[in-house]
């Protein structure tokens, strides 16, 4: 594990109110870090904040208050870190566009970046087989596809730029116990091959345990624990890490 | 355009099982035909006057008769159709493209130029249309110009209020923000992958807006601040043949009739092509 | 014991733009009085047309072919609109996925429980023993004010309101948070115990049926695979599908074990299958797997639909 590709330091948001709706914190005085090559679960409730958390490593949500350091630097404009995140979400009938052919949506990313069409093309097709879908996926339109092979599409598209780092909201929730085993499997082949870190965003503590190195737990904002994923096979030391884990099981 | 015409070629089936529907689509392609084709048909001139005796009443050789000037009816109201369909169909077109993209550019950008766009069209959507179009025609003077403003405030609302809805929960959906996490643009969000899936909404709101044009550009027509003669559309035909209601009643019957026709087979086709985008997606029932 | 429910050969497909589905291929299932069932299958499996069929709950497209579904042995399919109807209100009572939408948005929790109730009344009564503290607030709220967890148990409070012989529950706690689910569920099954109502759960969540049910049928290719007690079943299947399916299933995994999928996707039918709808996909596939349909059959105290069954079993004692 090398240094850190991802840094929180005290990192708060808070939603502002409206008129008769006090402000929402949700996320509370959080620091972690995420290595290269490393898997970092989030698990927790829905309303703990797991989502927001996650949108602040991307940019996508700037924090109220703390410092978020990317690679060591700070984390500067969305834009100008294409090519470096990726995100994939919980619902497969979302997750592409549904007017784009497959190969299309993969190659988004790359031509957002600015890569030569052979190059695009190449990368495309290595990245679907890399995620188990042969070349002739790339003519389909999503409609055409079932849950769990969208969801490898989207992951397919998440990779092909070689990002430094992804986010994985919920996105083994929506799919079949067997279709689940397939992406958990995958999600760890391609981190053990591509060393990109991660962080893996669940309410499902066996899943999430399965994938991450390492587990942290949020509740209302805060982390309450973090640790080993060994310690979520046995006994974690947090009460709520123990509750959330006698429920699932 | 195939955005636009993908979801109704995909549902064309539809027809055949619905006979309401079917019969609101003949009629409406046969007004259209006729409207088109108008000029060229053997029907008589719909300007020449006085080719038959005024006012005389539907017979083989006029079949709807003769206004006060001697002209037959029929070739006068087939033009009608055609005025009053063009006329619609240019407004609304028009509205449609600009709602289309004030609506969506609000519902993806959010922020100062969302409430701006947003109360504006709540405020036009609020004013009743025949009063604007009393104050542009005074304001402009009566004639088609006019009557295609009227339309295009009342119906920008419609696509302004729909587009933005519809873009306000494409937003949050897997495949734009993973396009924003890979560091698209809002212009290239907006042009690749919410544009394309906002069609079905337009096309909805499309046929809902052309029946609203329709009967507005009647409306100003019959209260002459719309299409002025010689020109002629179903709702100056209809201001026409009012004057001569109780001793040349076909005048006014013929026109009125049509127009109920036109707007009618419009709202049926609208109502079908509604029905057949209504999301039928729903969770897997096994 | 006269069975409750009784599905004899059930046959259910959809029609969609020309192409037919099956959902149920000759689904075979019996539900006592007073007893727990869970159906248990992944998507295109048929766990909720089988559900739903029970109270005749399906939509428009699907056509039953064959078969029959008999309640207290009068036929669902075969009953007019008014018996229907009450058959649905007196005799059965239904919880779904997602207490938001089972809920009127608009109509006060209190007034739409006194619906249910009908003439009855006793709404704090039935509030109470879902265990709602605070009834009366919990009445004046709309649906939307109350957690999904409260909202959940309303909807179950309506579910036995007229003391039904029978709850259907389709993924009852799929929407609720972990921490909740145990709960509410345990909040259901004490009722079904103590009112002696049957209960069919609707799930695809293996650990959760463990708890909760006493029998378990897992159904594959439209039709029930395997019966059977959960504690048998779940602890040493004999159907090829429940092993393969234990062995995705991510919890109770030690660490480092990976976790095997099922190799293939599951079949959509567009005919009644007369071979096992499995074996495309099963490891213990041979000749007469693709010739003979497997019915179901008794083999060590379970109900299995394999050729091969003795076979499973005898295969997962050596290994252990």
């Amino acid at each position: 594990m090398s240094a850190p590709i991802v840094s929180l330091r005290h990192v708060s948001v808070s939603f502002r109110g409206g008129w008769f709706r006090p402000a929402v914190e949700a996320v509370r005085n959080v620091s972690l870090d995420i290595a290269s090559g490393e898997t970092l679960g989030l698990v927790g409730e829905s309303g703990s904040g797991k989502s927001t958390l996650g949108r602040v490593c991307l940019g996508l949500t700037a924090p109220t208050k703390g410092r978020l350091t990317f690679a060591g630097e700070a984390f500067g404009k969305l834009r100008a870190r294409r090519g470096q995140l990726a995100l994939v979400q919980q619902f497969p009938e979302w997750a592409l566009n549904p007017r784009l052919r497959c190969g299309r949506s993969v190659e988004e990313p790359l031509v957002v970046l600015g890569a030569p069409a052979r190059e695009r093309r190449a990368r495309v097709a290595a990245m679907l087989e890399s995620v188990g879908l042969d070349a002739g996926y790339a003519e389909r339109l999503p409609g055409e596809l079932s849950g769990g092979q969208r969801q490898r599409v989207a992951i397919a598209r998440a990779l092909v730029t070689r990002p430094r780092f992804i986010v994985f909201d919920e996105a083994v929730s929506a799919l079949d116990v067997s279709v689940q085993a397939q992406v958990l499997n995958l999600i760890g082949d391609l981190q053990a091959e591509h060393g990109f870190g991660a962080l893996f965003i669940s309410h499902d503590i066996a899943a999430t345990r399965y994938v991450s190195h390492r587990i942290a737990v949020m509740k209302a904002g805060e982390i309450v624990e973090i640790g080993p994923r060994e310690r979520f096979y046995g006994e974690p030391e947090h009460e709520y890490s123990r509750a959330l884990l006698a429920a699932a099981l | 355009m195939s955005f636009l015409l993908q979801p109704v070629r995909a549902y064309a089936g539809l027809w055949r099982r619905d006979w309401l529907s079917a019969f609101g689509l003949a009629l409406l392609v046969l007004l259209i035909l006729l409207g088109a084709l108008g000029p060229y048909l053997p029907i008589g001139d719909a300007t020449r006057i006085a080719v038959g005796p005024r006012l005389s009443p539907p017979s083989w050789r006029f079949p709807f008769g003769t206004d006060e000037l001697g002209r037959s009816f029929l070739p006068r109201v087939v033009l009608g159709i055609r005025a009053t369909f063009l006329l619609s169909a240019a407004a609304v077109a028009m509205t449609a493209c600009i709602g289309a993209l004030l609506g969506m550019t609000a519902g993806y950008v959010r922020g100062a130029v969302d409430q701006i766009v947003a109360r504006a069209a709540d405020v036009l959507f609020s004013f009743p249309a025949l009063l604007i179009g009393l104050l542009i025609a005074a304001a402009v003077g009566p004639g088609e110009t006019s009557a295609i403003a009227v339309i295009a405030i009342a119906t920008l609302p419609l696509f302004v209020r729909v587009v933005r809805s519809v873009t306000l929960t494409l937003s949050g959906r897997g495949f734009i923000v993973a396009a924003e996490v890979a560091g698209a643009s809002p212009l290239r969000v907006m042009g690749l992958h919410i544009l394309p899936n906002i069609g079905g909404a337009i096309v909805v709101q499309l046929t809902y807006a052309l029946s609203i044009g329709m009967i507005i550009e009647s409306a100003l027509s019959f209260l002459g601040l719309g299409v002025q003669p010689p020109n002629a559309s179903l709702g100056s035909l209809l201001r026409q043949g009012s004057a001569y209601l109780t001793f040349a009643p076909w005048l006014a019957l013929s026109s009125g009739a049509v127009l109920s026709a036109a707007i009618m087979s419009v709202n049926l086709v609208g109502d079908a092509v509604r029905d057949a985008l209504e999301p039928l997606e729903g969770r897997s029932l096994t | 014991m006269s069975a409750l429910i009784e599905a004899r050969g059930l046959t259910v497909a959809y029609e969609s733009q020309g192409r037919r589905a099956i959902a149920l291929d000759g689904a075979d299932l019996t539900l006592g009085r007073d007893e727990s069932l869970a159906l248990v299958g992944e998507s295109g499996s048929g766990k909720t047309t089988l559900g739903m069929a029970i109270g005749r709950l399906l939509p428009r497209q699907a056509r039953r072919e064959a078969g029959d579904l008999r309640i207290e042995g009068r036929s669902v399919f075969g009953a007019a609109e008014a018996e229907l109807r009450a058959l649905r209100r007196d005799k059965l009572g239904f919880v779904f996925q997602n207490p938001m939408t089972a809920l009127d948005p608009t109509m006060r929790v209190g007034r739409q429980v006194a619906l249910a109730l009908g003439r009855g009344g006793g709404v704090r009564d039935l509030l109470a023993r879902v265990e709602l503290a605070d009834a009366d607030r919990v009445m004046r709220s709309f649906p939307h004010q109350l957690s999904g967890g409260m909202a959940q148990r309303v909807v179950i409070a309506m579910a036995i309101a007229r003391q039904p012989l029978a709850v259907v529950a389709d993924e009852p706690t799929a929407s609720l948070d972990a921490s909740v689910r145990d709960r509410v569920m345990a909040t259901l099954s004490r009722l079904r115990a103590e009112t002696k109502t049957s209960l069919v759960i609707l799930s695809h969540d293996l650990r959760m049926v463990a708890h909760h049910a006493r029998r378990v049928a897992v159904m594959y290719g439209g039709r029930p695979v395997e019966m059977g007690e959960v504690s048998r079943v779940l602890a040493n299947p004999a159907h090829p599908y429940t092993r393969a399916l234990l062995r995705a299933d991510a919890g109770g995994r030690s660490p480092g074990a990976r976790l095997e999928p099922i190799p293939g996707a599951p079949p959509v039918l567009g005919a009644s299958a007369t071979f096992c709808a499995f074996a495309p996909r099963c490891p213990m596939r041979q000749a007469p797997c693709d010739g003979t349909r497997p019915e179901l059959r008794a083999v060590e105290g379970r109900l299995v639909a394999c050729h091969f069954a003795e076979a499973a079993l005898a295969e997962a004692e050596a290994s252990r």
